[in-house]
């Protein structure tokens, strides 16, 4: 059989387009960097697992229910995120991580010729899922690390559908307060889709951060995505959601998966919503970590750039992809941030005080001292 | 590679000679109006007329080929594209069918003399699917007048930019007039040539401009290879020596690049600006002057992305090169030695050839492993070495057991392991270059 003409088969956006290669299993990366352990610091996962209920589910899950459909929309999941949030259950979508949302909307709103408005220095899959649709990504450059408001509102125009915020940033932790998000939407006025990602919602203590969920009301051009994969420690089960103005997600649902989230992931998720102790004692460890690792950072001298969420960012003064290598023959796995555009930097997930000390050691030895970047 | 403008016409024949003035016409006239002067189409129909005279001499007549004459902005490209059978890979080494003791013989051959007209020239073999020789020839460009360079002074405040063509040439006088030759690539000499790389994507570049419109330094990258990006500079001119603008300009490059599928950034021509801290010194290539001396500059790296480790084939005679290189560059892999076993092997193996006479380089690939291996290579330095080409490579991809073959022949034959390029190729290339390490 002859092969297929690729060449004319394949739209030229995914032509030019690069797939996502994620990183190989532990026990390979081990073997390979002949480390006799790793310390998971790259992908902002909690430490702690998942809370207390969520274990009991996983733990009972009965090996028969693997031959049985789950509910294709999630329907007890949702009718709990409603019944929290004093909204309708038809104002959710539940998908497979808050990654497979993001392209319900971009399906749903784009077409040939649209662009979507979001920054240069932010969580990447925004622009990627854009740009392998074949529809432009404009991509705003941070201002002293956080998303540049004016900026944004500048380079919307008639074809601009979606502006997609990420609250708090990923990588940076920076973040919009209430009173700077409002005034965004009401710049906006409707006219564009408001996507505020509060994938690390949960970790934020302050005072003045917007309930994104709770402005839905006011603001129906606004949809809000939120994870179990990080506060809840579900990233392995997959399972994120969206939730906005009822007109709104009915049109997302058009695009949208059914049944791609597992009946497991769902259950868990739903139990791991009470538990405001597993909270707690996430926000308790991630306060401690950071705490140390920036005392450690400034005997090392060592710039670094955090403010919410369970992560933070360190110039070093090597290349990141260097420093990675030489903290994985260490047992230590971070994330470069080449490909966030941040050359030089790391991001260290905030994790028990065990990794934080073997992240702290093995980066004293990488990094000569008073070698400043 | 993004190349906009580009235009392409193509022809299908059979390997025939009676075809040959509708080819060689072909290709003159479509160099012409793909923006080559008379003078240049002139050479580049002089090469395919060898190349296509030399396809009929060893395919049958009934073979297609297919040509392709695509414009580039500053060059013409002219494809062979056409099937072979494996027995005839061999017609491909350069050094095939002749003996290279015969000077009557050497005059017949028709690869090398095509190459002789043309700036660039490479046989690509890939096993199954064919062969695709290519010609690239430049168009002509007035040097670069130096008596013009306008004076650079500190820029107070900057901002990155693309640049437009008139800053571009002004990039290009500046650097010319600034740098040592050594280390400036050879089309800073023709700012118009880099005018034309730049318009239609063969390279980019970033300048730092005061807010008047003043240029204070600038960066060019473009990639070589699938997987690797060349950058050359940062360029500063007459800067505070604490300048925040290299950082800037590499980060600038660095952002670009960030979501492509490049896996790393070299820097070949380091200057004294170069933020050494992004990089890591990956080993030394032998630079030759215009004056014919040599020099040995380091060659600048740095990782794209996170290394996921792999496994490589090494022969026994380069294990502790490479071991010595993986260790120093803490890249994680795993050395598989390849061990001869008596196995029967083909007899005749087959190199490509890439000459880049602009740059006076020459590139060896391997192509079929064979029991002439030594022998092979041998005669084709002989070949090269009257071409009065100043380096000559060699590489070698370690996700091919068979192409380590070749590593016994490649050290007595006087190349030195100099460098290597991490998932450069399908995995690490390890590149050989012809004579001892200069001081
Ligand atoms: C800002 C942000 N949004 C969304 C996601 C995706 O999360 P999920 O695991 O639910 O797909 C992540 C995960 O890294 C993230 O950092």
């Amino acid at each position: 059989m002859n092969a297929p003409p690729l060449n004319k088969l394949v739209p030229e956006h995914i032509k030019c387009f690069e797939p996502y290669i994620p990183s190989k299993p532990d026990n390979e990366l081990i073997k390979l960097y002949g480390c006799s352990h790793l310390f998971r610091l790259n992908n902002n996962e909690n430490p702690l697992g998942p809370p207390e209920e969520a274990r009991g589910v996983i733990d009972r899950f009965p090996a028969a229910r693997a031959s049985i459909y789950p509910s294709g929309d999630a329907y007890h999941l949702r009718h709990k995120l409603a019944e929290r949030s004093g909204l309708d259950p038809e104002q959710f979508l539940v998908g497979n991580g808050a990654n497979e949302v993001i392209g319900f909307v971009i399906k749903a709103f784009c077409q040939e010729g649209d662009n979507i408005i979001t920054a240069d220095k932010t969580f990447a899959v925004y622009e990627w899922v854009a740009e392998f649709s074949g529809f432009e990504a404009r991509l705003v450059p941070l201002v002293d690390f956080g998303f540049d408001d004016e900026e944004m509102l500048d380079r919307i125009d008639e074809k601009t559908k979606i502006v997609f915020i990420c609250n708090p940033n990923n990588p940076t932790g920076s973040y919009w307060d209430e009173e700077r998000l409002r005034g965004f939407l009401r710049n906006i006025a409707g006219r564009q889709i408001v996507v505020v990602d509060e994938a690390y919602c949960e970790f934020v203590e302050k005072e003045d951060y917007p309930d994104g969920i709770g402005l839905i009301r006011e603001y129906p051009n606004l949809v809000v995505f939120r994870t179990f994969s990080k506060m809840y420690a579900l990233a392995g089960l997959r399972i994120g959601y969206l939730a906005g103005d009822r007109d709104v997600v009915d049109i997302i649902r058009r695009t949208c998966v059914v049944y791609s989230v597992n009946g497991l992931a769902q259950e868990a998720a739903l139990a791991a919503l009470n538990n405001q102790e597993h909270i707690n004692r996430t926000r308790e460890m991630v306060r401690e970590g950071k705490e140390f690792v920036a005392k450690e950072l400034d005997i090392l001298g060592l710039p670094f750039v955090h403010d919410q969420g369970n992560f933070m960012m360190i110039r070093l003064p090597m290349s990141d992809s260097l420093a990675y290598r030489k903290l994985m023959t260490q047992g230590v796995m971070v994330r470069t941030m080449t490909g966030f555009r941040f050359p030089n930097y790391i991001r260290l997930t905030i994790s028990s005080m065990e990794a934080m000390e073997a992240f702290v050691e093995a980066l004293t030895r990488i990094v000569p001292k008073g070698e400043k970047p | 590679m993004n190349l906009k403008n580009n235009r392409e016409v193509f022809l299908s024949v059979a390997a025939d000679s009676v075809f040959l003035p509708l080819v060689t016409s072909f290709v003159e006239n479509g160099a012409v109006a793909l923006g080559l002067g008379r003078a240049e189409a002139m050479s580049l129909t002089l090469a395919t007329e060898e190349i296509f005279s030399y396809l009929c001499r060893i395919a049958s007549p009934d073979e297609m080929v297919e040509i392709r004459c695509s414009g580039g902005g500053y060059y013409v490209r002219a494809v062979f594209l056409f099937s072979v059978e494996d027995f005839n890979m061999r017609a491909f080494n350069l050094t095939t069918t002749v003996s290279v003791d015969d000077e009557a013989s050497l005059e017949e051959m028709g690869l090398l003399i095509a190459s002789r007209t043309v700036e660039r020239f490479q046989v690509l073999i890939e096993r199954g699917k064919g062969v695709q020789l290519t010609l690239i020839k430049e168009k002509k460009y007035p040097s670069s007048d130096e008596e013009t360079v306008p004076k650079a002074r500190p820029l107070k405040e900057f901002s990155i930019q693309e640049p437009n063509p008139e800053e571009m040439k002004l990039l290009a006088l500046l650097v010319g007039s600034h740098y040592q030759d050594l280390i400036t690539p050879e089309f800073f000499e023709y700012p118009g040539k880099f005018v034309d790389m730049l318009e239609s994507g063969e390279c980019r570049a970033a300048l730092a401009l005061a807010p008047d419109g003043h240029l204070g330094g600038g960066i060019v990258w473009r990639w070589t290879g699938l997987k690797t990006v060349e950058c050359f500079g940062p360029y500063l001119f007459n800067q505070d020596p604490d300048s925040s603008i290299p950082e800037s300009l590499l980060e600038n490059c660095l952002g670009a690049i960030a979501k492509t599928h490049a896996v790393g950034l070299i820097n070949r021509y380091p200057t004294d600006d170069l933020p050494k801290e992004h990089f890591e010194p990956l080993g030394s290539l032998t630079i030759f002057n215009k004056d014919g001396s040599t020099a040995s500059l380091t060659a600048y790296f740095r990782q794209m992305q996170e290394d996921p480790g792999t496994a490589v084939w090494s022969h026994p005679e380069l294990e502790g090169f490479l071991q010595g290189e993986f260790s120093r560059l803490v890249l994680p892999r795993e050395i598989r030695l390849v061990k001869d076993l008596g196995e029967t092997k083909t007899r005749f193996s087959v190199l490509s050839t890439e000459f880049d006479r602009s740059r006076n380089v020459v590139t060896l690939r391997p192509i079929r492993p064979g029991m002439d291996a030594g022998t092979n290579l041998a005669n084709h330095l002989t070949l090269l070495s009257r071409e009065s080409l100043r380096s000559v490579f060699f590489e070698m991809d370690l996700a091919e057991p068979w192409h380590t073959e070749f590593t016994p022949a490649l050290l007595k034959h006087g190349f030195t392991p100099r460098i290597v390029l991490p998932y450069a190729g399908k995995s690490d290339i390890v590149i050989f270059q012809l004579g001892e390490v200069a001081e």
